[in-house]
């Protein structure tokens, strides 16, 4: 079962710095948000699949897996902007584009996920200078997608056993039946959140302002080489968006 | 009648069903095993909520391929482990209507129902209350009146007894009693046995992923139950320390010492 999106593997970005790759997804995300052609969003998320595959060893198919959970939004987006933008066409483009965007940030933060552990994570955080509470915050928000999702089925298949179906009706009756599956999902999570804390408190979570860390994390030469190409990257992204004008169509006005 | 033939499992390429053939009409049937034997996996084959990898399950007839959980649902109760998993109304009476008016009952049939069925787990009197301030055996009998109330010929309940204190569980375990008396057929999950030995009529083991036992209590009890996580309810113990032979309660354990000693 997946209960956590980190892959034991060995490979480049699993070997890269926490800081090196949190920049790194951080600048790839400000990439994907410049543009919004859809032509352009398409080669950029294969692009990043196929980083994935080659830097990160993570199997295509189990990027995939791990997007499968996004698809409603990812349907309800492509649904919603014909209905809404005119002329309908340019709005089922947009649909698919902002869709793919969505994906595309997923796929990254995935990736992330996928390469690094947990503590390093944190670690990552607390040294590029977010206080250590925020990072653990973070990291453990993060950590919780997969769980949640499971619980999501989980609720899911009780509503069904009471002859609950999401596929009936149309997208505000839909809306109106996710309530059935949302509401026991936020209840369980506030209980996990509420049990969460407390265990933290227990282990004297907070009680000594200074951390040490038992195992530290250091930026090798790699890192400064990646570091690089990412910031050439990001400024070509940026140069192409602002000078050259492509790969965004104007949508308001 | 429910029918399972060769049913294979598998979750991402592992398998965790490997072959299992079962059969169950209006009785209660016992699933017992050890942690991650396939139980549950098992059991959500029989409302459709999976779909078997390799062969069959038909209930009633219906194979569950070419239907709906919906539509099962009318046959095939399944009552879940957490009952928070399913509660969202605002008032128990809502929270088992919701059921019955997803199966399109409306007006005084559906007030009959939940009536029926809140009645059915001793719960008349709580229509307004709020289904998170109820304590944990009033939410798991509440969990089966919700399931219930959609009138299914069949009850799946998964372990819910785990977690109950006493008195809870002695209320849940009178509801199992009273829904087999009204010609259910019910297929409980538990680790509890002592549970088993009490209602049960007949018992189905599963041990990673095969059927390794199906047949009456009584035989149940004799098997080496250690060797599959398991053991066996002290009364049966003493039973047979004192030459009883099998009982399944203490006032039959009583009433056989009895007998014996006059
Ligand atoms: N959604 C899932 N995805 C992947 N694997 C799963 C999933 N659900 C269960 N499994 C695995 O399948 C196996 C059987 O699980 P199942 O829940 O059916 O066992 P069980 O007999 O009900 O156990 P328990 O007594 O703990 O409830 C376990 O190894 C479990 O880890
Ligand atoms: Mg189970």
């Amino acid at each position: 079962m997946m209960y956590t999106f980190y892959l034991e593997k060995d490979s480049f970005l699993h070997s890269l710095d926490p800081r090196t790759k949190i920049i790194g997804s951080l600048s790839a995300m400000v990439a994907v948000l410049l543009f919004n052609h859809p032509a352009v969003m398409t080669a950029l998320f294969l692009l990043i699949l196929i980083a994935g595959r080659v830097l990160g060893k993570v199997e295509i198919g189990e990027q995939l897996k791990f997007l499968k959970p996004l698809l409603p939004l990812v349907i309800l987006t492509i649904a919603l902007w014909p209905l809404i933008y005119r002329p309908r066409t340019l709005g089922l483009l947009f649909g698919a584009s902002f869709a793919l965007r969505l994906l595309t940030l997923g796929l990254i933060t995935i990736l992330l996920l996928a390469t690094t552990r947990q503590r390093e994570l944190i670690r990552g955080f607390v040294k590029l200078g977010l206080p250590y509470e925020l990072g653990l915050t973070v990291s453990i928000g993060l950590r919780y997608i997969p769980t949640l999702y499971i619980l999501a089925n989980n609720i899911m298949d009780a509503q069904k056993s009471r002859g609950w179906e999401v596929e009936k009706g149309n997208i505000l009756v839909r809306l109106r039946k996710m309530s059935a599956v949302l509401i026991p999902l936020i209840v369980a999570s506030l209980r996990t959140a509420h049990e969460l804390s407390i265990a933290l408190e227990t282990r004297a979570f907070g009680a000594s302002k200074k951390r040490t860390f038992l195992r530290d994390i250091k930026m090798r030469r790699r890192d400064y080489v990646a570091l690089i190409l990412i910031l050439l990257l990001l400024g070509t992204a940026v140069y192409l968006r602002y000078s050259l004008g492509v790969g965004y169509v104007r949508i308001y006005g | 009648m429910i029918e399972v033939r060769n049913l294979h499992f598998a979750y991402d390429g592992r398998e965790v069903l490997k072959g299992i053939d079962f059969a169950m009409g209006r009785e209660l049937v016992a699933l017992v095993g050890p942690n991650g034997s396939g139980k549950t996996t098992f059991a959500k084959h029989l409302n459709g909520l999976l779909k078997p990898v390799k062969g069959k399950v038909l209930v009633d007839g219906m194979d569950t391929k070419e239907h709906t959980v919906a539509e099962l649902s009318r046959v095939v109760g399944y009552v879940f482990q957490n009952p928070e998993h399913m509660f969202f109304e605002e008032t128990v009476f809502d929270e088992v209507a919701f059921g019955p008016r997803n199966l399109g009952i409306e007006g005084e049939e559906l007030r009959k129902r939940v009536e029926w069925a809140l009645k059915a787990v001793n719960m008349k009197g709580y229509e307004s209350r709020s289904p998170y301030s109820l304590s944990g055996g009033e939410k798991q009998r509440l969990a089966i009146a919700c399931i219930l109330a959609m009138k299914p010929k069949y009850l799946i309940l998964d372990e819910p007894t785990t977690g109950l204190d006493a008195r809870s569980e002695r209320s849940v375990v009178n509801v199992l009693k009273s829904l087999r008396e009204m010609g259910h057929g019910i297929l409980l999950i538990t680790h509890d046995m002592g549970l088993v030995l009490e209602l049960a009529e007949r018992v189905v083991l599963i041990h990673g992923g095969e059927k390794v036992f199906d047949g009456p209590v009584t035989d149940f009890f004799s098997l080496p139950l250690t060797n599959y996580g398991l053991s066996k309810p002290e009364l049966l113990n003493l039973a047979e320390e004192t030459g009883v032979g099998f009982v399944r309660t203490v006032e039959e354990l009583v009433g056989a010492l009895e007998v014996k000693l006059r």
